[in-house]
Formats: C-alpha cells, structure tokens, sequence
C-alpha cells in the first residue's frame, strides 16, 4: 500500500499540495483526477522522491522512498527518459544493466503487444509510441507498483487504445497502479478507485464500483457534482 | 559499486565521439605543425643564408639554432591543447544540463536508478578526470613522438639542443602547467584540477535544486570555495605572521584542497538526494 | 466476446448480465467451460478485480461453478438455466410495457405490431 499522509509542497508562497492524504492498494488502479493546477504531477513526483516536501510523509509498504525502492515502484512520466539516440534495444539494455529485477521476457512481449520494433530509435518515435516505450520500461521492471502521469494526453486514439488495454491484462498482473489524469473516458472502466484533486486538496476520494451500486453515479457524474458544485 | 563503474562507463561513452575527434584534432595540428614549422624553419635559413651570403657556421653564430620551443609555442601546438580543456570545461557543465534540458528527459531515469544518487555524482566526476587525464596520457605518448619528427625534420647542425621530454615540458610556462614535470607541481595542478570540478559539480547542483535561487547559492557557493583556497595567501603575504617553510604551505593547501573536496560531496550529496528537481 | 458497458451501473453487475444474455441466447450451453478472469478482464477491456467481482457474483447466484485448478464452467443444473432465461424474458418485457404504457395502444394492435416487427428484424439478422 502506498500512503500518502498531510502531504504539503510550497512553490514560493503558493501551496501546490495543501495536506493531500489518500492511499493506493496493491492489485488496484487507483485514478488521481485534477481539473487544473501541476498539484497531481507533483504528487507523484513526491512519492518517487524526485520532489521535497515541506510536510506531510509518505509511506510505501510502510518504508521511507530509498534507493531499493526503484525496484518495487516505476514511476512513468509524461517525457521520454531514454536518450534520444539510443535505439529501444540499447535502452532495454541500459535498464537491464542497473536493473536486478529487470524482466526481458516481459519487455519482449511488451514490444510484442505494442508492435515496436526495437531496432527503432527512441528519437524517431511517435508520441504514441513514446508513450507505449515509457510504459513498457516501468513494467518490464518485477515492481509492485506502477505511477503513471498522464499516460493518455496527447497520444492517438489507438495507442490510448492499447495502453488502456494493458491494465485489463496480465501485464500489470496484481501490482498497485496510480494514474493521473485530468479526463477519464479511456479508462472509465478500468479504474477501482478515484481521487478529485483541486488546488492541492482532496475533494472526494471514492471507489468507484461502490459508486456506481450504492448511488447509481458514474465517474463524470461525480466529477460534475464536486467541481461544478 | 557495480552501478558506479557502469555509469561511468557510460558517462565516458556519451563523450567519446567527441572526445575522439578531439584527440584525432590534437594529433593532426600537432603533427602538421611540427612539418611546416620545421620545414619552414629550415626554408628560411637557408633563404637567410643566401640573401646574406653566410655559411652554416656563421649562420648559426649569429642566429643560433632551432629546438622544440620553436614548435611548442606555436598555435598549431598549443591550439589544440586550449581547445580541449575549452572543451572538456564546456563539458563539466553540459555532463548535468544535457540530462535535464530537451525532450527527452533522461535526469529522471538516473534519478531513479536503484543506487545510491551519490553514485551518479562521482560517476560523472570521473568520467570528467578520466577525459582529463586521458587526454594528457595522450599528450604525453605525442610529445616524444612529435619531437623525433622535429629532430629528423631539422638539419643536425642546426639542432641547438636535443631536448628530452622533461626539458620540453618545464621551457614552456602553458604546457609546465598542463603537464607539469615534476611530481609536487603534477598534484598541485592536478589536484587543484580536481577540487575544481567538485566544486562545479556542487555549484550546478544547487542551481538545479533551488533553480534562480540556486544560481545565486551556487555562485557564492563557488566564490566561498575559491576565497577559502586562496586565503592563506593573503595570510602569507601578511609581515606579522610567521614565515613558512615550502612544505609548510604545501600542507596547508593539501589539507584546504581535501576540505574543500570533502564539503563540495557532502553537500552535493544533499542535494542530489533530497533536493534535486526534474 | 464483445460488450459494452453504461458508465452509472456497477461494471461487475454488467458482466453478469452479459453472461446471463449468452446463456439465454445459447451461445453459453450448460457445462461449458468459461473463460479464466485474466482473459476475460482482456478481451472485455475491464479491470481484473472486477471480472473477478463479476465470477464470484455468478458463483452466488449458481450460475457457474468452480473447482479448484479447473477453469470455470456453466451450470448444468437446467433449472437456473432455464430461470435465467425466464428472469430476462420477464425484466426485458416489463421495461418494453413500462416505456409502451403512457401511449396507451390496445392490446390487440400492440401485439400484431410486436410480431411484425419482431419477425421483420428476425429476418433482416438472418435467422
């Protein structure tokens, strides 16, 4: 489980995250939703330890971020992390060297999945396909958990498609995903849990077949509630 | 351990087609220098000894004869050797930019290697030493070689001196420092080399920590480090303090240098692992 | 395998439907055995955990059974079976009558334009 406690993060005077508190189970896909405001990106960049905080803590299966940790989360950022003019092998490679719980068969069938070639350089990629190579570096990693920023923005519709695909399928077996993202339609049905994030706090935080039984609401149907008031 | 000498593996793989060029640079205007200074040199003599109507041995008593500081202060020698340490200065900076600035964000991929952040620190500061030093193991393997073709390029008469390497290195004041020849002036110059680029690498890293505000820090930060290196030279200089022996002095830079080094790592590593952005 | 799905309904609810609909339709006969919840969750586009949510509703309510290391399978015991088909039957009319009854048609010619409807549509599918 990932906890994130009072988490609160100043830039300047402006308090991006404001006391955010929520936790993210193993084996779930837990849905982080923000209209505006970098408070989401940041938050996921606080539990990788790519970003200080001024209060708060954050705890993945009760341990502080250490460097051992990078082999149970992958966090998966909205930017390509490979070097340009490494071709998709030379950067498995690279991943594979520093990497002890790197798992090539995966990648393998990843690249499979994704129909990439790996003799194509990560500088000729589409953003789709930059997307699906970022995707498949965190998950070829055994790690229990999985951060992804805003997998879906600016992508084609098929390689939404086929990334939204892949958390209906084995690839992400029974690790803890969290998302971020400030439109849902592509995963709508994917997702077990959702937090509406606005100026750094957390309006609402549900689950969203809970949701859908109890009260008869979709995901947008809450949406709207909260943010439109 | 392991991760470290992967990554400086890398480090000095991300460099070598540069770093090559520079070398094959180095080699070229080096030796084309010693071709056409020495063959030039011996063009004019001979011009001279016609035009004035002189024999060698005349020649030689008025003008005296040529040796390797000829070439050795010559752009085509010294050129090169600037435009690498141009190079490789430009390159302490771009070894931390490079991995922050573009599309492609490779800084998050180191920053979340499963090793201690420490690691890419001192990874990059050796890739940096390794370049350095490579490039002087090359100078030095050129030198000998360069003065051969100058000795076989230039009459025997008018060889004034034949000059071994040491004296080659200690006639020139830039390359006495580059290489100096004697091992207390090597780690001086080099060991000054190395505080340097720790440092630098401290400097950067508080301004990708604390972005405008770190430019600032890191600025003073890099001031504070000189200002305290050089401080007991305006204590030297001062008549009421006692006068020290070379070795003395010696000690005391040795032991500001090992601080200086040893305060840039422990606040980069701070840096680099609690406070660094990407 | 090919459904979609309503954003406002629990998605596990949907899935059972599905199924229920397969079986009434006879594309799901008794004793046959199911895809595993891995798959399912694949080829439906859904969360796992909810596909998963979805086989223990169905093993409540009987309509499949599991044994240990064996893929699931449909119920042979014809009595659920023929329910199923009765329970959707009798919940598909009931909304057709609850939209049909505010016009107030007669009976007669209601059902006469049922049967039209309802064969014309039978063979334009081709069956």
């Amino acid at each position: 489980m990932i906890e994130v406690n009072q988490l609160t993060k100043k830039f300047g005077r402006k308090k991006v995250l404001d006391g955010v508190s929520f936790t993210a189970n193993k084996g779930e896909i837990t849905c982080l939703i923000g209209i505006n405001g970098v408070g989401k990106t940041t938050t996921l960049k606080a539990i990788m330890g790519l970003t200080s905080f001024s209060k708060g803590s954050i705890l993945i299966d009760g341990q502080k971020i250490n460097k051992n940790m990078y082999e149970k989360v992958a966090f998966i950022p909205d930017a390509i992390t490979m070097l340009p003019q490494m071709t998709i092998k030379q950067a498995m490679q690279f991943m594979q060297d520093f990497y002890q719980n790197w798992n090539q068969e995966r990648a393998t069938e990843l690249l499979t999945f994704f129909k990439l070639d790996e003799k194509s350089r990560i500088s000729e990629l589409s953003k789709g396909n930059t997307a699906k190579i970022n995707l498949l570096m965190g998950l070829a990693i055994d790690v229990d958990y999985i951060l992804m920023d805003e997998p879906f923005s600016g992508i084609d519709i098929f390689s939404r498609e086929q990334i939204a695909d892949v958390f209906a399928s084995h690839l992400i077996e029974d690790r803890g995903v969290i998302i971020t993202t400030h439109e849902i339609n592509d995963i709508e049905h994917l997702i077990d849990k959702v937090i509406l994030l606005d100026n750094g706090i957390v309006l609402k935080e549900f689950n969203t077949e809970q949701m859908r039984q109890e009260e008869g609401k979709s995901v947008v149907d809450v949406m709207r509630e909260v943010y439109q008031g | 351990m392991k991760s470290y000498v992967k990554l400086v593996n890398f480090e000095v793989n991300r460099f070598i087609k540069i770093y090559v060029s520079l070398l094959i640079i180095t080699l070229l205007s080096q030796f084309i220098g010693v071709i056409v200074i020495s063959t030039g040199l011996m063009k004019r003599a001979h011009e001279v000894m016609f035009e004035q109507n002189l024999s060698e041995k005349a020649y030689l008593h008025q003008f005296g004869g040529f040796d390797f500081t000829h070439i050795s202060s010559t752009p085509w020698f010294i050129g090169p050797i600037a435009l690498c340490i141009a190079a490789l200065i430009f390159y302490s900076f771009l070894i931390w930019y490079r991995d922050w600035f573009g599309k492609n964000t490779f800084a998050y991929r180191l920053l979340m290697l499963p090793t201690a952040r420490i690691s890419l620190y001192f990874s990059k500061a050796t890739a940096i030493l390794v370049l350095i030093f490579g490039l002087l193991a090359f100078q030095m393997i050129l030198l000998p070689l360069e003065n051969a073709l100058f000795e076989s390029l230039i009459q025997e008469n008018f060889l004034q001196t034949s000059m071994d390497v040491s004296s080659i290195l200690q006639s020139n004041g830039i390359l006495g420092i580059i290489i100096p020849p004697y091992f207390s002036d090597f780690l001086i110059s080099y060991g000054i080399g190395i505080m340097f680029v720790f440092v630098l690498f401290t400097s950067i890293l508080f301004e990708r920590s604390f972005r405008l505000k770190g430019i600032v820090l890191g600025i003073l930060y890099f001031i504070a480090a000189v200002l305290l290196y050089l401080s007991p030279l305006f204590i030297i200089g001062n008549e009421t303090m006692p006068v020290l022996y070379p070795e003395e002095i010696f000690a005391i830079f040795l032991v500001l240098g090992i601080f200086i080094i040893g305060v840039s790592i422990i606040i980069g590593n701070w840096l680099i692992s609690k406070r660094v952005l990407v | 395998m090919n459904a979609t799905f309503n954003n406002r309904d629990p998605v596990y609810l949907q899935v059972v439907r599905y199924f229920k609909e397969q079986i009434a339709n006879g594309n799901l006969v008794a004793g046959q055995e199911i895809p595993s919840r891995r798959e399912l969750a694949a080829t439906m586009k859904i969360n796992p955990n909810t596909a998963q949510k979805a086989y223990k509703e169905m093993e409540e309510q009987d309509l499949i059974t599991t044994e240990r290391n064996y893929p699931s399978k449909i119920t042979k015991n014809e009595n659920i079976l023929q329910s199923v088909r009765e329970e959707l039957i009798i919940t598909a009319v009931e909304s057709f009558l609850q939209s049909i009854r505010p016009i107030n048609v007669p009976i007669d010619e209601l059902l006469r334009i049922v049967q039209e409807k309802y064969s014309k549509e039978s063979s334009k599918e081709g069956l």
